[in-house]
């Protein structure tokens, strides 16, 4: 692509995030949603393949729909309350179809079945980007619109994404749906904690998209996107083996890295809050997730995966250097001990 | 019957909509869509917006449903299908329409109606007139405040239309 284009590109799909999280109209809102979809879709068709464009129609299909339940919820607002602003969402309604609409945007069961089929379509950088910052915007409105949620359904919706998120992801080999399915179950977690403290889903929010990162910068490195591809690491860069077992593991919420501080904050939230099926449950289901993690690291830095003689020297054109990725890596294995500075996020 | 005009073109909007939304092919789905934007055109009139009226006249119509039926008729197929051709877009044809009638007898018989929104009656839709509200007219107010207090949102839809024909002619181009 043209680099100016690129960058145009680019620079709009922050640009919509930017207006989504900083309107308070709603229908400015709306109109960042849009001007993010429309930009991100030549992002997810850089390469020009069946297979791409297969997947930037299901995100703009869904991602569409989406926009258009949040508009109707927006008028139903409009219609009770006589105004636009988004201090609060004055009709149950309205709440409910706006939840779904930003569930199917975030890809919360039931409304998660684009989000392994899209990611795997595209290449890892889109990926990556699909994956974190596309969170970002609808996480926003969740937070800002957080007092007025339905708790029945979205509970629901988070612990079906936490299950589906680890069911799903068991029987994967394609690191672009374990990423995905991953987002899945983390997305659950943020969810489930929203109506009790927003801060909280901001935290898990922060820790997952740096572990994420983390995750897909080790991956774009070694260029690998089959779990068999990524167990030859130890051949071509034997130091991001051990990193991508910490950040496995910290993406699995073991202590002492940084991803248990979320998990545990937000099982601490649940159990202040009197509910303790709920925490045990999430918990549990949890440990899917970590068995997929598990298995990674076990196949990439545990053991040496068998292969055949000649693909364990794997060519490699030239070392892609990745500025940001030992700062990432600390970041996302290191930060359990700031757990106290969470209050910063208030 | 004119307090009613509105309820009667939503009437009319709505199976349009079907009209289109059960899937002829695009041709006849254009014709449709040509009829629904000049019930809609009705229904903001009724309400006094005649300048918004005009715009979906002379730019929806005139310009974006033009343009796409010229290229609907250059892709076209030898026998397009039409609402009776196929089973299918019949079937849903008739259940749009059927839903429609019946969702207006309710509206029609009953006093209030609580399918999502509590409507009371038919009389919602009637158009009073509200007296004046002064000597400008609202709608016109409306337009030019866009480009005083909204000049945000001119800047925000004018970039979003320029990235929109940036993202096009990229995703377009091929290799």
């Amino acid at each position: 692509m043209n680099p100016l284009i690129f960058t145009t590109i680019l620079m709009t799909v922050l640009l919509g995030t930017m207006i989504v999280m900083m309107s308070s109209h709603w229908l400015m809102i709306w109109i960042g949603f849009e001007m993010n979809l429309l930009a991100i879709i030549p992002i997810l068709m850089k390469k020009y393949n069946p297979r791409t464009m297969e997947a930037s129609t299901k995100y703009f299909l869904t991602q569409a729909t989406a926009s258009m339940l949040l508009m109707m919820a927006i008028i139903i607002n409009l219609m009770h309350s006589g105004q636009w602003t988004i201090t609060k969402v004055f009709n149950p309604t309205a709440s409910i179809i706006m939840t779904s609409a930003l569930a199917m945007k975030l890809g919360l069961t039931p409304f998660h079945f684009w989000v392994p089929e899209v990611t795997q379509g595209i290449s890892l950088t889109s990926g990556l980007i699909l994956l974190t910052w596309q969170k970002l915007a609808p996480m926003s409105i969740l937070y800002q619109i957080s007092p007025s949620i339905n708790l029945n359904i979205l509970l629901t919706m988070a612990v079906l994404s936490i299950l589906v998120g680890g069911w799903g992801g068991l029987n994967q080999t394609q690191l672009r749906k374990i990423m995905a399915y991953s987002s899945i179950a983390h997305m659950g977690w943020m969810t489930a904690v929203l109506v009790y403290s927003p801060t909280l889903t901001m935290l898990n929010m922060l820790i997952y998209i740096m572990m994420t990162l983390t995750m897909f910068m080790l991956f774009i490195q070694s260029s690998s996107t089959t779990t068999l591809s990524l167990s030859h690491t130890w051949n071509k860069t034997p130091l991001t083996t051990t990193l991508i077992l910490i950040t496995l593991l910290s993406m699995g919420g073991l202590p002492p890295l940084s991803g248990f501080m979320p998990k545990w904050m937000i099982i601490q939230e649940l159990t202040k809050n009197s509910s303790i099926i709920l925490p045990t449950l999430m918990a549990i289901m949890a440990l899917l997730n970590l068995y997929f993690y598990m298995r990674l690291t076990y196949s990439t830095s545990l053991t040496m995966f068998p292969s055949t003689n000649n693909m364990k020297m794997k060519w490699q054109f030239e070392t892609k250097q990745i500025t940001l990725l030992p700062p990432l890596i600390v970041m996302s294995s290191l930060l359990l001990p700031l757990t106290p500075m969470l209050s910063i996020l208030d | 019957m004119m307090t009613y005009i509105v309820f009667i073109l939503s009437v009319i909007f709505v199976v349009s909509f079907v009209g289109f939304s059960s899937k002829p092919s695009p041709i006849y789905g254009g014709l449709v869509l040509i009829v629904s934007g000049g019930v809609g055109c009705g229904i903001i009139m009724s309400f006094g917006g005649s300048f918004l009226g005009l715009m979906v006249f002379l730019i929806y119509l005139g310009g974006m449903l033009v343009v796409f039926g010229y290229t609907t008729a250059m892709a076209t197929e030898q026998y397009p299908e039409v609402w009776v051709s196929n089973t299918t877009v019949m079937g849903v044809f008739l259940l749009g329409l059927l839903m429609e009638v019946m969702l207006v007898l309710y509206v029609l018989k009953s006093e209030e109606v609580g399918v999502v929104f509590k409507f009371s009656g038919v009389g919602d839709w009637a158009i009073y007139d509200t007296g004046d509200s002064g000597v400008f007219s609202e709608e016109i107010m409306g337009v030019a405040a866009l480009y005083s207090y909204g000049a945000w949102v001119v800047i925000v839809t004018g970039w979003s239309l320029l990235v929109g024909v940036l993202v096009i002619l990229e995703v377009t181009r091929g290799d």
